[in-house]
């Protein structure tokens, strides 16, 4: 059983039933492929550590490179969203385009905590609770929905939650928006607190993912009824991961304010924000740890490249990214990347001929 | 408020709205009823209508309803190629892979839009643009009544296509048994292919029509899409029928909304009715009268 669960973990979610080469292997080099898989993800949790820590010198080595340092910041809350998003959306297999209401909701609970003389970083658990508890609010229905169904059902949630919000001109400042305080601190410390953000995120994926949460959610989403007939309690798991995403991604949101100074229902409650964060973690690899990873960080250095001349154009390079990835790679460039890792360790090459 | 003069005014705007919101779902339920495919690039489709009645009429001094109709052929050609190039390959795999899949079409058309045609707001403007007939004691703009007669023409055009001919009956008996249908010889991979093609057709053709009634931009579709998933499931997903009946609904429970709140909050009528619809009656309005009897 756990050697089983050790060869499926590094290949995440495969779309085409067909094509899932650890579960359609035959067994002696399924093992062989366990193996290679093992030595993959003790490198890759070795890996992350290291990543972390030569990360975290930057503000350290380059406290005025505000490029550098923006960069990061807006890397770091993209890696915490799509691994957060991953645990529902890839481990579970509910693709929700429904996340920009958990960030935009812990964006408006900062701001308004902040505005009656919170100290920001107090209002942030606050912020992800808030969250968590909108989606167990629309996950206990809309969750017993599947596949498709569910996604329409969260672009429906996402979209109404927008036209609301703007509506409680009130609360949210509507359409003119909220300006926050301007006093905040350094650009140094949001990137540190979004690097913080991005490795409680990779804990929690990391963690989930080898607990027998994890495996629940794995068997769930392999096979709804069979996990319910073994005894896994699949209501009350997609509940759960619905809600630890939601938290994290709430945090986010409430970073995210804090770091803008100004509010608009159209920018945090927007379906490209949603949307964001589905092709982060398809293009990375669905239900992988990487995935997310190596997603954001291509896809904010895109967006970043592209925001001057043309705001949304990587927004077609991602369109066109996701058809090819589901066409050839539907595992992603984490995929891709285990790929090119076995082809360059030496005896691996035979075993991929099936 | 609640005139009687109110209400039948109100009555009619439903009515004519509804042949606009049932000529633009069509298509989804086609696609949906033959190939249980969610075709999220609808959305890309009706937008790219739009965009190309307007290019007809600059270029060609075509009349926007002339536009729409030249948009069938193209829209179907396209359709046609989307389904063999790209949704045929994932169609084995889960469901949600071709849900992503349009979703990305539909990405890359949107974006693709907003490179060539920028982000302002697009109108058409005909000559009969501004024009009221009288009815009775109420006034109705000429170009709802137009798009009105326009979709019900094509719906009746539809009617007689799936249930006089090869093609349209062999489409139907997929929707409702792909595997009875393959044994019965019918070819139900030329029937998807032919169910996309007719499905973007309709996108375009519709796309085309609210030319007449709407100012766009590359964002177009993307809320009469999520309009478009309430009224087929409210309709009951495979029954294609059932359009009609799901675009009436939304029609009357969005006009009405606007007597007790904000027009504004339009649109959440549609998505939460979208929500509570298909978590209460997948089966569609129709299963909720048949639980009963």
């Amino acid at each position: 059983m756990i050697s089983s669960a050790s060869s499926s973990s590094p290949g995440g979610e495969d779309l085409r039933p067909g094509g899932g080469e650890e579960d359609h292997r035959p067994g002696a080099s399924a093992a062989a492929d366990g193996g290679r898989a093992a030595v993959r993800v003790r490198a890759a949790a070795l890996l992350a550590p290291a990543l972390g820590a030569a990360l975290a010198c930057v503000p350290v080595l380059a406290p005025r490179n505000i490029t550098l340092l923006n960069l990061g910041f807006f890397t770091f809350l993209y890696v915490a969203q799509g691994l957060a998003w991953n645990i529902l959306g890839g481990f579970a297999g509910y693709v929700s385009f429904g996340y920009a209401a958990f960030f935009g909701l812990g964006a408006y609970t900062t701001a308004l905590l902040w505005l009656s003389g919170w100290t920001p970083v107090l209002t942030f658990p606050l912020s992800g609770l808030l969250a968590a508890v909108f989606s167990l609010v629309v996950g206990v229905p809309t969750l017993r929905l599947v596949g498709p169904y569910f996604s329409i059902a969260t672009i429906g949630v996402g979209e109404a939650m927008r036209i609301l919000m703007l509506n409680l001109d009130r609360i949210t400042g509507g359409a003119s928006g909220l300006n926050l305080p301007t006093v905040v601190p350094s650009k140094a410390w949001f990137y540190t607190a979004a690097l913080v953000m991005a490795a409680i995120a990779y804990a929690t994926a990391t963690w989930i993912r080898g607990s027998r949460f994890g495996l629940g959610l794995a068997a769930l989403r392999m096979d709804l009824e069979a996990a319910e007939t073994l005894g896994v309690r699949t209501a009350l798991f997609k509940n759960v991961a619905h809600m630890i995403s939601a938290f994290l991604v709430g945090v986010c949101g409430g970073l995210f304010a804090t770091y803008f100074q100004y509010l608009h229902p159209d920018t945090v409650f927007s379906f490209t924000e949603s949307i964001s964060l589905v092709l982060i973690a398809l293009i990375g690899g669905l239900g992988t740890i990487w995935g997310p990873i190596l997603g954001a960080a291509v896809f904010y250095a895109v967006q970043d490249y592209l925001q001057t001349s043309y705001p949304t154009l990587h927004l077609l390079a991602y369109g066109i990214l996701l058809i090819v990835i589901l066409l050839f790679e539907p595992r992603g460039l984490a995929g891709l990347a285990a790929r090119i890792w076995d082809r360059l360790r030496p005896g691996a090459a035979p075993a991929r001929s099936p | 408020m609640f005139t009687a003069q109110n209400l039948i005014s109100v009555c009619i705007t439903s009515i004519l709205t509804a042949g606009l919101y049932a000529i633009m779902s069509y298509g989804l339920a086609v696609i949906y009823g033959v190939m249980k495919v969610v075709n999220l690039s609808n959305a890309g489709f009706l937008m790219l209508g739009a965009f190309m009645t307007m290019v007809y009429a600059q270029t060609l001094h075509l009349d926007p309803i002339a536009g729409a109709f030249l948009n069938i052929p193209l829209f179907f050609a396209a359709g046609w190629l989307v389904y063999v190039a790209l949704v045929r390959r994932v169609r084995q795999a889960l469901p949600i892979a071709s849900l992503l899949m349009l979703f990305g079409l539909w990405l890359v058309l949107q974006n693709l839009a907003l490179v060539v045609w920028g982000s302002e707001d697009q109108s058409i403007i005909t000559r009969y643009t501004y024009k009221a007939l009288p009815f009775f004691d109420y006034r109705v703009a000429l170009t709802r009544l137009i798009v009105f007669s326009v979709a019900l023409a094509v719906m009746a055009v539809l009617h007689v296509l799936l249930n006089h001919t090869y093609i349209g009956k062999a489409l139907r008996a997929t929707v409702q048994d792909p595997e009875a249908a393959l044994l019965a010889g019918i070819d139900t991979e030329r029937i998807s292919s032919f169910a996309f093609g007719l499905g973007t057709a309709f996108a375009g053709f519709a796309g085309g029509l609210m030319t007449l009634l709407f100012s766009f931009t590359p964002d177009f579709g993307g809320p009469f899409q999520l309009k478009s998933f309430t009224i087929i499931v409210l309709g009951g997903l495979e029954n294609l029928a059932g359009v009609t009946v799901g675009a009436t609904i939304l029609a009357f429970a969005e006009s009405f909304s606007v007597l007790f709140m904000r027009a504004s909050l339009q649109n959440v009528v549609a998505y939460a009715l979208l929500v509570v619809a298909l978590i209460v009656m997948p089966g569609g309005v129709a299963s909720l009268f048949g639980r009963r009897t």
